[in-house]
């Protein structure tokens, strides 16, 4: 089996983000990259399947920031073949899902396996866009997967705590929400001999203008209220407060 | 003519049923020795050949004074030294009598005579006596049923059979006795019969020999003695020959293999761990068989005598984790022997049918490496030079490279390997503490300093500790101290994640530290942090860095000393000091911390395990990164308990350890004991008695 998994490196939210100047985009210059929380999911649940019944995992991912630290560490774990597309800025997730299609339309596969969504894109629509441009059945929010003579079954998350099983032939594309065990440690030693040894192909990425997609018109940090009041007292005291202030703000 | 006759009235077909008995046996030894050698032979190279001659002579020493055994348990030590110079004195005795026998007079020389026969014989019949003594006394120890000497297995009471060790002990003991009293009866018999024939007053000579003669005469034997020299001289010589051939298949080999090994001792042992070279990393990281094993870490698995010692220091053997350091090594001997085929005589036996796949996680389950806090109180305890520590990494470090860890764990290691601190907080964020302070602490890698202040990670960025650090930089500029600190371009020093078996992320932490180090500019390196303080003296030398640093203890009573630190204010407190692992048991820092609490004029009273002898907290080896509620009761908890134990108005736990801190106040609260025992770190005293 053939399993493609997508990756991508996303700010890392421990670090303070700043917006840039054109306050369109957060300022890069600084910013420190990590993979995708939900990418490394994907990876994990690929690796899972390998392990299990043997796979070939292909890990992809478009030039960027940090991008070869990643592609190596995931050669580390376990992906056999290493892939990066060059030549694009993805400026928003089709640009990103036709690149990676491309590159795609000329590789094996009868797995897609990529993060359900991440901390820097707009929609959570890359496994969707993925099938569209691949000609390919999707199925997103997926947490967990079990392969099996040619189909696959697969849980798929709704809301409200609702769990669904599908069965899919394949090929199919896959947002994966979570794996089934957590992702597992990469040791140092082993990503550093990855990087020595281990080979990123480059592939260009081809055409990758779209009809749809949005851009961002503005992006600003959350606008601070006006500040919080303190409500001391006893307990009933402190209540009758907070009745009084509702009352006041015309919340009956 | 004062001597004897060594094979007294013996036909010659007697004497050579001896010889042929004595070689035989004498084969089987070497047998049994070559096995060994072969074994130790597939190890892997331990350079452990340099200063040869050093190490014979440091060895001999240990072994003479006994100063290993003695340590604290001065009763076994006694006991043993008895044996051991009796078993060597009635040895050189045996070796004297075949040499003069058997060897020089062909060249017709014969030494067993006049004066000398006189002197050896005394000299023997003391030895005699004291080597019996230390025997008896042995046996009275093991009859009380000490905690060290249970064999009984927590982990798999009901899988695993160690009668045979059992046996084994009973068997050397009694058969060491059997030899000495044997010994003794040959010689009175001998004395008794021939004394009737002969004058024999010289005899006298063998003072013990002579009075078991009176007891023959006494007991109306003396028609009989010739009859009870014959049949004890036989069963004697079998016990003895049936001992030599028993040597090199049981715990009696301890006398052969426990010099070498403390002879091959590493002095460096879990200070400094063992690098991976670049050709190894190429195999594995870590060890997953047996090959792995270097041929001292094989000669460790054979030195160990069961003496327990270090089941009764290991924290984590008392928290009740499946960990005891001489149940690992003994499992990795039978291992190493079922592996080559060459068991010994009485090995404990694996009841379960469960045959293991692998080393680390198989022979040695998770549980029980994961349980380690590497607070090196079984490589110091060991009396035969065992380094345990370094298997235990060694195998941790192939669990590292399989993942086989919990998840707190791997997060931790994640967060080390992205932000440089087992916080997972940005690593802009590690000076945020210096903030609060009404001054600007040095930055040195823009400006000089005397001395770069090695923060490490607690201090940092733990919520308890910073109050503390905040304190250690007031008190340093208020004595002047000129010193700086790394901001964010220190790292993690990666002691513990050594210890954790993640080596690659050390190394990369030791590179990201030392080039930090290199664009700084100071003279000096001082931590309040034990761990950051071990790696950086005793491994980052492996790494070429060699830096001169200190402890806040010893600079501050180096500072005192100087007269420019002064206590204004005399404590009163009543005090116990911990010391912690890193700085007491690893690197022997115990006096500084005691000499500034006496400067300060408290009262301070050591609970029963101090100084080298500490009692880890329990959070070394990055225990404090993983999941400690499976334990019956903390090792911290433990402490705390055994500081409340000394009475006597003694309230105040001191620490001087960022982690020891957190681990401390912690366990009073969940110990049930807030308001009993007040936890303060050192620097908290000092202050006061600054009086500023």
């Amino acid at each position: 089996m053939n399993i493609i998994v997508p990756i991508k490196q996303v700010p890392d939210l421990v670090e303070e983000l700043e917006i840039n100047a054109a306050g369109t985009d957060l300022d890069r210059e600084w910013l420190k990259m990590k993979l995708n929380e939900f990418d490394d999911h994907a990876l994990e649940e690929a690796l899972l399947l390998k392990d299990e019944q043997g796979a070939h995992v292909t890990a992809i991912a478009l030039d960027g920031d940090d991008i070869d630290k990643a592609l190596f560490a995931a050669a580390a774990k376990g992906a056999d073949r290493l892939v990066k597309v060059t030549g694009v800025q993805a400026g928003s997730t089709h640009e990103a899902a036709r690149a990676m299609a491309n590159v795609l339309g000329g590789m094996e596969y009868d797995l897609v396996m990529t993060g359900v969504q991440s901390v820097d894109d707009r929609d959570g629509q890359m496994a969707v866009l993925l099938a569209h441009y691949l000609g390919i059945p999707h199925i997103s929010v997926v947490t967990g997967v079990q392969a099996a003579g040619g189909s696959i079954t697969v849980h798929k998350e709704y809301g409200g705590g609702m769990v669904a099983e599908f069965e899919a032939s394949l090929p199919v594309a896959l947002g994966i929400q979570a794996a089934r065990e957590t992702p597992r440690y990469v040791p140092v030693a082993k990503v550093r001999r990855a990087s020595r040894d281990a080979n990123i192909e480059e592939i260009a990425a081809g055409d990758v203008s779209v009809s749809a997609g949005s851009a961002v018109a503005k992006m600003y940090k959350p606008e601070t209220g006006a500040g919080a009041e303190m409500i001391e007292g006893s307990a009933e005291e402190q209540a009758a407060k907070v009745l009084e202030i509702l009352k006041q703000k015309g919340i009956k | 003519m004062e001597t004897r006759e060594i094979f007294r009235h013996f036909p010659l077909l007697l004497q050579i049923i001896f010889y042929v008995v004595a070689f035989s046996t004498i084969g089987v030894f070497i047998y049994g020795f070559y096995r060994r050698y072969k074994k130790y032979r597939k190890g892997r190279d331990a350079e452990r050949f340099n200063n040869l001659l050093a190490r014979f002579g440091k060895a001999l020493a240990m072994m003479a004074r006994h100063s290993t055994i003695a340590k604290r348990d001065k009763y076994a030590g006694f006991a043993h030294w008895l044996i051991f110079w009796g078993f060597v004195v009635l040895f050189i005795g045996t070796v004297i009598v075949a040499l003069d026998h058997d060897f020089l007079r062909f060249l017709g020389i014969h030494l067993l005579q006049g004066k000398f026969y006189l002197g050896f014989s005394v000299f023997l019949d003391v030895f005699g006596v004291l080597f019996i003594l230390g025997l008896f006394m042995m046996m009275f120890r093991r009859s009380k049923k000490p905690p060290q000497l249970d064999y009984t297995r927590a982990d798999k009471s009901a899988t695993i059979d160690r009668k045979g060790f059992v046996t084994d002990d009973k068997i050397f003991l009694w058969l060491l006795l059997l030899i000495g009293i044997t010994g003794f009866i040959i010689e009175g018999a001998r004395i008794a019969a021939d004394r009737q024939v002969m004058d024999l007053s010289f005899e006298r000579w063998s003072p013990v020999g002579w009075a078991i003669a009176d007891g023959i005469d006494k007991a109306g034997l003396t028609a009989s003695a010739n009859n009870i020299h014959l049949y004890t001289w036989w069963f004697h010589a079998v016990i003895v020959l049936f001992f030599i051939a028993y040597i090199p298949y049981s715990k009696a080999m301890h006398m052969l293999v426990d010099f070498a090994n403390l002879m091959f001792k590493d002095e460096m042992a879990a200070k400094r761990l063992p690098r991976v070279s670049e050709e190894r990393q190429k195999v594995a990281m870590g060890y997953q068989k047996l090959e792995d094993f270097t041929w001292k870490e094989l000669l460790d698995m054979d030195a160990c005598t069961k003496c327990g010692r270090c089941h009764v220091a290991c924290p984590a053997q008392n928290a009740g984790t499946p960990l005891s350091p001489r149940d690992l090594i003994l499992d990795l001997r039978t291992y190493a022997n079922d592996t080559n085929g060459v068991a010994e005589w009485f090995e404990q036996k694996d009841t379960s049918g469960k045959q293991p796949k692998t080393l680390a996680g198989g022979v040695i389950s998770q549980d029980t490496l994961w349980s380690c806090t590497t607070c090196m109180a079984c490589v110091e305890a060991c009396p035969v030079g065992i380094e345990h520590l370094t298997h235990i990494v060694n195998m941790r470090r192939t669990l590292v490279e399989e993942g086989d860890m919990e998840d707190m764990l791997m997060d931790t290691l994640a967060n080390i390997g992205d932000y440089g601190n087992s916080f997972g907080q940005s690593e802009r964020m590690r000076a945020k503490w210096t903030k609060e302070l009404d001054f600007q602490i040095k930055d040195v890698r823009k400006e000089e300093a005397e001395y770069l202040w090695f923060v490490g990670d607690y201090a940092s960025y733990d919520a308890r500790i910073q109050g503390l650090s905040q304190k250690v930089a007031r008190i340093f500029r208020n004595i002047g101290v000129d010193y700086g600190i790394l901001y964010d371009g220190e790292r993690n020093a990666g002691n513990d994640v050594r210890r954790v078996g993640e080596e690659g992320l050390y190394e990369m932490l030791v590179e990201d530290n030392m080039a930090a180090f290199e664009e700084a500019n100071f003279k000096e390196i001082f931590t309040t942090d034990p761990h950051s303080y071990n790696t950086i003296k005793n491994e980052y030398p492996d790494f070429g860095g060699e830096y001169s640093i200190y402890h806040y203890t010893g600079l501050l009573l180096k500072l005192h000393k100087e007269g420019k630190l002064k206590f204004n204010k005399k404590l009163d407190y009543k005090v116990t000091y911990h010391d912690p692992c890193y700085l007491g048991r690893y690197n022997g820092e115990v006096d500084a911390p005691r000499q500034l609490l006496e400067a300060m004029g408290v009262t301070l009273v050591d609970m029963p395990r101090c100084k080298e002898n500490s009692f880890c907290c329990g959070a070394g080896g990055g225990r404090i990164w993983m999941d400690d509620s499976k334990m019956d009761k903390r090792p911290s908890e433990l402490r705390i308990e055994e500081a409340l134990s000394l009475g006597n108005g003694v309230d105040h736990f001191i620490v001087a350890c960022p982690k020891d801190y957190a681990m401390f106040t912690d366990a009073v609260k969940t110990s049930g004991n807030e308001g009993k025992m007040v936890v303060k770190d050192i620097i908290e005293l000092v202050e006061e008695a600054m009086g500023v």
